[in-house]
């Protein structure tokens, strides 16, 4: 057998609309996951009651619930629930935001406790209204300690999207794969969409890497 | 809209044999890999931190590319790619026991490395002057440090491990996941059946949660003359929140 790169370019126009739809659904999933994150993370911040209670309980379910699973069970049964036609696309990404949403609540919860206790204290020494301490004191510092996790997480969130193809979505790696099959070039294909996500992926991993160490060695 | 008073459990009983098969693959699947990828994992690490180029690079380059591209390409890759390089077709489990493993490796390759790097050096000088061999230093003076650090993140990657094995009905491994597919094309009863598989998920995910904070309970706290960068490692939660999904 020979090996035929140029296969690949080929079919690229399919290939470049399974990208459009992956790209699509990773747009869905956080466009949905970062405001149920941030609900969820302020009612774990609240120390107790029934909403702290609440949100760990969403936070732990979605975290250990496998993707796929997660995926599977929002596309079954999301239609008859609702009464609605909801598409692949739609409950596959309704499932990655909510997991989504698990995941980066307790990201921006770590990077929020990461702020230290003076700086609250501070800030009502000075008599600083609370929406003024979030915005301009809290938030900010929290961002810098949440970057690099977040950063992480969109990179899952990217491998992620690929569980689409389990339930039909034409996403890149479904498109790849039927490609494979039809031209029994599967080689060709599957080596070149692992390619595509390494090449998105890696660097951006790096640099997250890079400003995770440098925060390590700014905060030591 | 689907009346909720109308569920109907009566498969399950009928379903069970399929159900626990399915249970049991996925189990041993995770079981098995996780243990592959602990040895072969602290074998990598070890290679990226003492050896030479030749060693260090082509880990590098296993780890990066691994941890870097989707457990499902990789799995479709080693089932029906690799086969044409190979010649051997390999049976769905096997296919699946490889990519799980190879995944779960790099990424505790990459738990051991940080482990063993957050060991001071002073202790790999102390047991050289001592005259211990290179191989005893490890054994006997590294590897005992290392092991309380890199516990708890190993028992999160255990959780992901566990996790990552619904992935693999993608191949056709008729683990959990695909065998609610297939029960749920004899009954057509999605909501049920799904409903069913997630609580078995949960409940075993949730009891290995429980263990991994545990052990992670057991091992996180700080202890005197530790350096800054393992205390780092064992408790950080913002860095170990984003690393065991998908």
């Amino acid at each position: 057998m020979v090996f035929d790169p140029w296969i690949v370019l080929r079919f690229w126009p399919q290939l470049l609309d399974g990208a459009r739809i992956t790209l699509l659904a990773f747009g869905i999933a956080l466009a949905i996951g970062i405001p149920i994150a941030t609900i969820v993370c302020a009612g774990r911040l609240r120390g107790g009651g029934v909403l702290a209670g609440l949100s760990a309980g969403y936070v732990t379910v979605f975290r250990i619930i496998p993707e796929a699973v997660m995926i599977f069970w929002m596309f079954y049964c999301l239609p008859p629930l609702t009464g609605y036609a909801v598409s692949g696309l739609w409950s596959g990404s309704l499932a990655l935001a909510l997991i989504s949403g698990a995941y980066l609540a307790e990201i921006f919860r770590a990077g929020i406790q990461s702020v230290d206790r003076g700086q609250w204290e501070a800030a009502k020494a000075m008599a600083l209204p609370r929406w003024i301490t979030w915005t301009r004191i809290i938030i900010p510092q929290a961002a810098r300690f949440a970057t690099p996790p977040f950063i992480n997480f969109l990179t899952e969130l990217l491998k992620g999207t690929t569980l689409l193809a389990t339930i039909g979505v034409a996403d890149l790696a479904l498109r790849a794969y039927v490609l494979g099959s039809q031209t029994f070039r599967y080689l060709e294909f599957l080596t070149a969409i692992a390619i595509i996500y390494f090449v998105i992926i890696f660097p951006v991993a790096r640099f997250a890497e890079r400003i995770e160490h440098r925060l390590a060695a700014a905060t030591r | 809209m689907i009346d909720l008073t109308n569920l109907d459990f009566t498969w399950l009983p009928r379903f069970i044999i399929p159900l626990s098969w399915g249970l049991w693959t996925t189990v041993w699947l995770a079981v098995a890999a996780f243990l592959i990828a602990v040895p072969s994992g602290l074998i990598l690490a070890l290679g990226r931190v003492r050896g030479g180029w030749f060693v260090r690079w082509p880990i590098l380059a296993f780890v990066d590319v691994v941890r870097f591209t989707p457990l499902l390409v990789q799995a479709v890759w080693i089932h029906f790619a690799l086969p044409v390089l190979t010649g051997y077709s390999l049976s769905p489990n096997q296919s699946g026991l490889i990519a799980l493993s190879l995944h779960v490796s790099a990424y505790i390759c990459e738990i051991m490395r940080a482990g063993i790097v957050a060991i001071p050096k002073g202790q790999w000088e102390a047991a050289r002057a001592l005259g211990f061999r290179p191989w005893s230093i490890f054994r006997l003076v590294i590897l005992p440090q290392v092991w309380p650090l890199v516990l708890p993140p190993l028992a999160n990657t255990a959780v992901g491990t566990f996790k990552l094995t619904a992935i693999l009905g993608i191949i056709a491994v008729t683990d959990l996941t695909r065998a609610a597919n297939r029960i749920n094309t004899f009954v057509f009863r999605p909501l049920e059946v799904y409903t069913v598989v997630a609580l078995i998920y949960l409940a075993i995910g949730l009891l290995l949660a429980w263990g991994a904070a545990t052990i992670e309970r057991r091992y996180a706290t700080p202890q005197r003359g530790r350096s800054a960068a393992a205390t780092n490692l064992a408790l950080n939660p913002a860095v170990e929140a984003s690393r065991h999904g998908f």
